[in-house]
């Protein structure tokens, strides 16, 4: 018996299938609108190889690493301390030149190294003995969120080629290291939800410091309608991490269960009235060399 | 071609009646906390929203001559202003129906939410206003006209925490959606960037009522549109609140 059936009684199996049939259904969608618009952004991308357009802008490419040391102490927190500031710095040094001028582009393939990461990371946190076995409300939101991930991946592929760009098809180069060191510390649920947490959070915060860099309207359109998503994915993870002292208020539907939760649910999700850039990755950071 | 084209019909350029005011600077204010933010020492911390949201950040500033924003952005700091006005009554309004008991029993968290969204909604609101009336245009006071009697008639009906819950619900999808849309119209950098950082934000409100809900907190692989609001006009899609989300009882 899988897990899921002997842990029938706090998942609706049926609710989660038919989210998946649905968003199989706007992944259709979104494929079908892509489709629609590559030609035009094929010209589009000739057009801007030709122009020379969009170098990156060298004040905001400082801003973003004088957020680095910020995110160094952050991500130490987030690790539980398993992880020394020491043995993060080194990982942070500025990155190579990237080998595609293309601002536009460099941000989309760092995207693209940011969601196969996160992939990656959910792929890995589900192998996890406490992870597989345990909540299943964890277990499929892992599943849905990594599937999630890999549309984001897809779309921000599709974008970077028709910009003209080369596809990125490594992992992020700051956070994969990361992620690797931190995987032997990966003890209980609470771990595993900080380091999600710290990855969606990083691509929230890059995706917003990225909108107003664009040049290209679709992109930018494109990475707020994931953004949307991804902040999702993290407030969903506070939510969680809020609660796993009580486990068993982790369920869909909770249903009566409401009043049960504690007061601190109603607002653990989202703790600033706006959303903030210290954790963004700059735009060469994922770029292809 | 150009990088100008519109991706998105719900805030089509066509649909913004002209409007006249320089906001960059306002929204170079809003962006850094509203009147009590003071000077920003680059273009790049012009555009920090972290900075600017951070208070404790202490850094020091200098006001860097913004771009001239358009008339979209003007007209999409109004629309988003009413829009916040219009939460800001509604969950105010459902805490004055909570206090009275006409709401049932308020479980502690839905309190909560209530209680914080509400002031979120009311920083938003004053991080728009900062940026009109920093540029000479009007403070919104006013809902949004074209939403208002919708949510009027729909919270006439609601009885109890989960029929607040769906109405806070629809508001939240419209703000985050209209939000999202405005992303193909707005042309001011500090705009895009003030947009986006309370785009997140309604987003996550509108996780948590779902999970409140009984709903799955995050439905979309890619976050819709479709209830977007455009200036002076009405959703794409008509606001109503859904069939079938009320949370099954056990």
């Amino acid at each position: 018996m899988s897990m899921l059936h002997r842990r029938s009684h706090s998942l609706d199996e049926r609710a989660f299938d038919e989210l998946i049939e649905e968003s199989q259904d706007l992944h259709s969608d979104a494929l079908g609108v892509a489709n629609d618009t590559l030609a035009d952004l094929s010209d589009f991308a000739s057009d801007r190889r030709r122009s020379g357009v969009a170098a990156p802008d060298p004040s905001q490419l400082e801003a973003f690493d004088a957020s680095r040391t910020n995110l160094i102490s952050r991500l130490g927190l987030a690790l539980g301390g398993a992880l020394g500031v020491g043995a993060l710095s080194g990982i942070f040094a500025k990155p190579a030149a990237a080998a595609d001028g293309d601002l536009d582009v460099m941000i989309l393939q760092t995207a693209v190294s940011l969601e196969l990461l996160a992939i990656a990371a959910y792929e890995a946190a589900l192998t996890l003995p406490f992870i597989k076995d345990g909540n299943p409300v964890i277990v499929k939101f892992a599943q849905v969120t990594m599937m999630q991930h890999s549309e984001h991946r897809a779309a921000f592929s599709a974008q970077t080629k028709a910009l003209g760009g080369t596809d990125q098809t490594m992992t992020n180069p700051k956070y994969t290291p990361i992620v690797e060191m931190a995987k032997p510390t990966l003890k209980a649920p609470i771990d595993v939800v900080k380091l999600a947490a710290t990855l969606e959070q990083v691509a929230t915060e890059t995706y917003l410091a990225d909108l107003n860099m664009f040049t290209d309207v679709k992109s930018r359109v494109l990475m707020a309608s994931v953004m949307g998503v991804e902040c999702q994915h993290l407030a969903t993870l506070r939510a969680v991490g809020a609660l796993l002292g009580t486990p068993e208020l982790i369920k869909i539907p909770i249903g009566a269960d409401l009043a049960k939760l504690p007061k601190a649910a109603g607002s653990v999700a989202f703790p600033e009235a706006f959303e903030g850039v210290t954790m963004a990755s700059p735009p060469e950071e994922g770029a292809v060399k | 071609m150009t990088t100008e084209t519109n991706p998105n019909p719900t805030l089509s350029r066509r649909s913004l009646l002209a409007g006249a005011s320089v906001i960059g600077a306002g929204l170079v204010a809003a962006a850094c906390g509203g009147p009590k933010s003071t000077k920003l020492t680059s273009p790049a911390e012009v555009n920090d929203v972290s900075q600017a949201t951070q208070p404790n950040v202490g850094r020091p500033v200098t006001i860097v001559p913004a771009k001239k924003p358009s008339a979209d952005d003007v007209k999409i700091a109004q629309l988003a202003a009413g829009l916040e006005v219009l939460a800001v009554g509604t969950y105010k309004a459902a805490l004055d129906a909570a206090g009275t008991g006409a709401l049932g029993e308020v479980p502690p968290a839905v309190g909560e939410f209530v209680t914080v969204a509400m002031k979120q909604h009311q920083e938003h609101l004053d991080a728009w206003n900062s940026v009109l009336t920093t540029n000479g245009a009007a403070a919104v006071t006013e809902p949004n006209a074209q939403l208002k009697p919708t949510v009027d008639n729909l919270f006439a009906g609601v009885k109890d925490v989960a029929g607040a819950a769906m109405l806070a619900l629809m508001l939240e999808q419209i703000a985050a959606a209209t939000y999202n849309s405005a992303q193909a119209v707005l042309t001011d950098k500090d705009a895009i960037k003030l947009a986006g950082s309370i785009q997140v934000i309604d987003a996550q409100h509108v996780s948590i009522l779902l999970y409140a809900l009984g709903q799955y907190p995050v439905p979309d692989v890619f976050a819709k549109v479709d209830l977007a609001v455009a200036p002076g006009g009405a959703p794409a899609a008509p606001p109503t609140v859904p069939a079938g989300t009320m949370p099954p009882t056990e």
